[in-house]
């Protein structure tokens, strides 16, 4: 095989064997086009972030700021409630992600090991529950919550976003696809149950669990609509409800605006950057679950 | 591990929310409004010197949220399940609606003695709205037409002004439509600008059109009677022929219409008093030109103008009532407001307070003086569970009429669709 | 042995006690709850006596003869229209031209896809509804070049679900193109040399070999797409505010305002439970249909 065919293969498209590939690499400038399209209004916010208000709003288009200034958000973390919004925001996604990954595990593992009565059913109310809308539930969450005097705190944000079928489910799988004879080896050894969980499952991957709490705290951070609802107090507001929903009294300052999203957007860009990897995994692992 | 971190952050945080309080033994009085127009900066310059003046003994924590259906959402939530604040402004014209939705507390008349108030001490209009079958729920504030804005270099380069200063030939409705051409084609983008992207808020000038056609918005039961309907759709109207003239711009949203009208991309304005302070403010810094603000035109039969109300309310935090100590600050933060509404009458708004609508200083401000007459042509709201803001017949407003204005449907559809909305009620 | 199954039954019980407790409490109560409430006229929270009361069926005949829900359905279909075909066959179409690249050039140009993915939905809204701005949007220029002016596309209402389509897309994309990539990335080399030294060409191969191994990915994408974006809220919600809320209406926001802007309680269960059968109607059909047609 030629080394022309190679590289052919290895792009997943066919061409005719040459020199210089005109087809390719008009292809490749177009992908570099695209994705710039498409990162522009990432990029966007950035650097309107770092303008002045006068310069965000200045006639003409200035793509970069003139005198790039990190006022806004300074601004922003001085004079708005951002930083306590992040606390609140770290403490509710923080406590969701960790009860979510320690009961799915639990559950996932004794669906997936143990025989009790009742098993088939519970799974097979797990699975239906993909179909079901979360989101209609909106009302009966409200009027439950604020039955146990829980709106307004991080637990009552807290408890409805802990429903995530998913992670169980995918715990399943994974422990499903150990073979016996670890357990079989462990067992002989006198361990129990919560010791072969603990000791011998999870530590067999532990980046699938690093996986799921990582799409788990990314999913806990972002979410709108329930903390939206429970939170009347703009002191316990989280930082992605806040960004919309507090009023600047001192007129539409737009690049300040635009700082505070950044900074709501920050954590969990991070996040993904630095664990690009896990993310994908828990995606690739959650929508084959689902097929 | 991680338990220990959300401990410790907890205690932090709390630890935090003490110390950011200051003394324990000051009472923290919770405060929303909505206030985030000019006078909102007004505002905000009060309650500093609240908290200034009573520093140690009673501070306001202040929150300003989203104006309109997000504000009184949340506030009628909230105070169902007693998370609601200590205290908050709110738009007379709701206040009946609040009423029937158990939103607010009364309002006695031992609590109006300790503030040193009582029904004598406001003007009759906003005194009437508050009150609800006989019971007090609310304490009067303001009063905030809606005036109309002017450039006066434009104005008189188009031979609009008059020998004293004020504009003239404004009157009639084709005069109007005229004057707004001229103006445009004297170089101008735009001859006015008003709120066209939403009709909840053109309902204000519409409802003034209405009005001084004599029609009536009607109440519950007989909303639009006899020739009203027709009279409204007219009032429609006019405001479409302006966007259809290209004289008025069309899906424009309230921050962009101030935003034109300051930069001089539009001659004139039709907006809330509120908007005053904001003139005032560029005009000392020398970022404004000559200004002014009169009474509405009156475009068909006789001076007509739409007002509403801002009062301070208490909410009827369920299962969560105010301590005593903590009603006595929230009467004190009222108390402070009325008495320095002078100072709130620089916010563009006509204080409800007769004592300083009375006086000399509030006599000598300008431009509140040239409109101040308009106060006798006042119309409010019908007093009625549907109306207000934030109520079914501001969402049928804005529903109908933001199609109409843009030409999306014609005014007299877009009456049927809000007539047949309102009588669903 | 017989011991043990017992005592195997006990850790079971002590292993999913934890979640059993929260999905019956915060899953299967509500949704039972909701159906009863949904029989009744009661306000949102009931804080005094005789605020509530049965009326059977009554939300339902009222449901029936509600031209908002019938929009709140239409505009819920014309989003799925807008959103499920043309975002699966653009992430294809990405996926593709990323799965030609290699090393860090992969990885960051895929992180220039997927990065929207993980913002928090107010993040996304602030941004557009800055670059879409009537007075200083940088789109608008592109706007105005396209149509003479510029346009208020979140108060134009032929403008305005296109719009949160697109934006849509734009955030949640993401998801789909991983999966698009890991498909591909599982097509063995082998079958394209077999159809290149058949001679086929680069539009033969992506229709006659890679289309077809991918489409159970393909059917996977979009069914994720279509159970997701029936639930549409935030988006909606967000670019509306301030303007008519209900030419624009969504299912889920029915709900929401029927509860928290109405305070009729007992209405928005009906509209809910509702949305509840027409969802799961959906998959339930898209399952069916799928699977039919995949079996070729």
């Amino acid at each position: 095989m030629t080394a022309a065919v190679e590289t052919t293969m290895a792009a997943g498209v066919p061409r005719r064997a040459g020199f210089v590939d005109l087809g390719a690499v008009l292809l490749t400038i177009l992908t570099i086009i695209v994705a710039c399209i498409w990162f522009f209004p990432v990029f966007w916010a950035l650097s309107t972030s770092l303008k002045t208000d006068q310069e965000a709003i200045a006639d003409g288009i200035n793509i970069l700021p003139s005198n790039p200034t990190f006022n806004n958000y300074l601004y922003v973390i001085q004079h708005s409630d951002l930083p306590i919004w992040y606390l609140n925001s770290t403490i509710t996604s923080v406590g969701i992600t960790f009860l979510v990954v320690f009961m799915s595990a639990c559950a996932g593992y004794a669906i997936s090991q143990l025989r009790f009565p009742g098993r088939m059913a519970l799974w097979w109310t797990i699975l239906a529950s993909f179909m079901i809308p979360g989101t209609a539930l909106i009302v009966n969450h409200f009027i439950i919550i604020a039955g146990v005097k829980l709106l307004n705190t991080h637990l009552g944000v807290i408890l409805p976003l802990l429903v995530a079928p998913v992670t169980v489910i995918v715990y399943k799988q994974f422990f499903d696809g150990i073979p016996r004879d670890f357990r079989e080896a462990a067992v002989m050894d006198g361990a129990n149950e919560f010791q072969l969980l603990f000791r011998v499952y999870l530590p067999m991957n532990w980046g699938i669990t690093t996986a799921l709490a990582i799409i788990t705290f990314i999913g806990a951070w972002n979410n709108f609509l329930w903390p939206f609802l429970a939170i009347q107090n703009e002191k316990m507001m989280t930082v992605t409800v806040g960004i919309t929903q507090v009023q600047d009294t001192f007129g539409v300052a737009y690049a300040r605006v635009i700082a505070g999203a950044v900074m709501a957007g920050l954590p969990v860009a991070i996040a993904y950057l630095l664990f690009q990897r896990r993310v994908t995994q828990a995606i690739t692992l959650s929508a084959g679950i689902k097929g | 591990m991680i338990r220990n971190i959300v401990r410790a952050a907890l205690l932090s945080s709390a630890l935090l929310g003490t110390a950011v309080g200051g003394a324990l033994a000051q009472e923290h009085v919770v405060w929303w409004d909505f206030l985030g127009g000019g006078d909102g900066i007004r505002m905000k310059k009060l309650i500093d010197d609240f908290n200034a003046a009573h520093a140690g003994k009673i501070d306001i924590q202040a929150t300003t949220l989203d104006w309109g259906v997000p504000f009184y959402t949340k506030v009628q939530t909230s105070a169902a399940v007693g998370e609601g604040p200590d205290v908050m402004t709110y738009h007379a014209s709701r206040i009946p609606l609040a009423v029937s939705q158990n939103t607010l507390s009364e309002i006695t008349a031992d609590d109006m003695k300790i503030m040193g108030l009582s029904a004598d001490s406001f003007a009759p209009a906003p005194w009437s709205a508050v009150n609800v079958d006989g019971k007090q729920y609310a304490v009067p504030f303001d009063t905030h037409p809606i005036v109309l804005y002017y450039n006066k270099d434009k104005l008189a380069a188009a031979g609009l002004i008059g020998a004293d200063g004020l504009p003239t030939g404004l009157d009639g409705r084709d005069n109007f439509r005229e004057a707004l051409k001229k103006l445009q084609a004297g170089g101008t983008k735009y001859g006015i600008s008003t709120v066209t992207a939403d009709g909840s808020f053109s309902f204000r000038t519409i409802y003034s059109y209405l009005c001084q056609q004599g029609g009536d918005i009607g109440v519950d039961g007989a909303w639009l009677p006899g020739d009203s309907p027709a009279k409204l759709a007219n009032a429609v109207q006019v405001i479409a022929d302006w966007v259809a003239d290209g004289t008025n711009p069309a899906y424009t949203d309230y921050p962009a219409t101030v935003a034109l009208f300051t930069s001089g991309d539009s001659a004139m304005m039709i907006n809330g008093v509120w908007e005053v302070p904001t003139m005032t403010d560029l005009k000392a810094q020398g970022k404004l030109f000559d200004w002014g603000a009169i009474e509405l035109p009156v475009l068909f039969d006789k001076p007509c103008t739409y007002s509403d109300s801002h009062s301070f309310a208490i909410p009827n935090n369920v299962g969560k009532p105010a301590t005593p100590e903590k009603h006595a600050a929230v009467l004190e933060v009222i108390k402070f407001m009325e008495e320095n509404s002078l100072f709130w009458a620089t916010a563009g708004h006509i204080p409800a307070n007769k004592a300083v609508t009375d006086s000399a200083e509030y006599k000598a401000m300008q431009p509140q003086a040239t409109y101040a007459k308009l106060a006798a042509n006042m119309i409010y709201d019908p007093k009625s569970v549907n109306a207000g803001v934030a109520s079914p017949l501001f969402d049928a407003a804005g529903n109908a009429f933001t199609a109409a204005i843009n030409g999306e449907v014609d005014a007299t559809t877009a009456v049927t669709e809000m007539k047949a909305a309102l009588d669903a009620l | 042995m017989l011991k043990s199954k017992r005592n195997e039954a006990l850790v079971a019980a002590v292993l999913v006690a934890p979640f059993v407790a929260i999905y019956g409490w915060m899953f299967v109560y509500p949704t039972i709850q909701m159906v009863i409430l949904s029989l009744q006229k009661a306000p949102l929270i009931v804080s005094a006596e005789g605020q509530s009361s049965f009326v059977g069926l009554d939300n339902y005949m009222r449901l029936f003869k509600d031209p908002i829900f019938y929009t709140s359905i239409k505009n819920t279909a014309y989003f799925l229209l807008l959103t499920v075909i043309p975002g699966t066959a653009m992430a294809l179409a990405i996926a593709l031209m990323v799965t030609r690249l290699k090393g860090w050039g992969q990885s960051l140009i895929l992180s220039m896809f997927f990065l929207p993915y993980v913002l928090p939905i107010t993040v996304v809204y602030l941004i557009w509804d800055w670059m879409m701005n009537f007075q200083f949007g940088i789109a608008q220029h592109l706007i105005a070049f396209f149509t003479g002016k510029p346009v208020n596309v979140w108060r134009a209402i032929p403008w305005f679900m296109p719009m949160v389509a697109l934006i849509t897309i734009w955030w949640t994309n993401g998801f789909s193109i991983l999966l698009f990539l890991a498909a591909l990335r599982n097509i063995p080399k082998e079958v394209y040399e077999a159809a290149q030294l058949d001679g086929a060409t680069r539009w033969q191969l992506f229709w006659r070999v890679t289309f077809p191994l991918i489409w159970p990915v393909t059917v996977l994408c979009l069914t994720i797409q279509l159970i997701l974006q029936m639930k549409i809220f935030d988006q909606v919600y967000l670019f509306s505010q301030g303007g008519r809320t209900q030419v624009t209406m969504v299912m889920v926001q029915y709900i929401f305002e029927s509860a928290f802007i109405k305070n009729d309680g007992g209405y928005a269960a009906t509209v809910a439970v509702a949305m509840f059968v027409v969802v799961i109607a959906f998959s339930v059909l898209n399952f069916q249909a799928l699977r039919a047609g995949g079996s070729r």
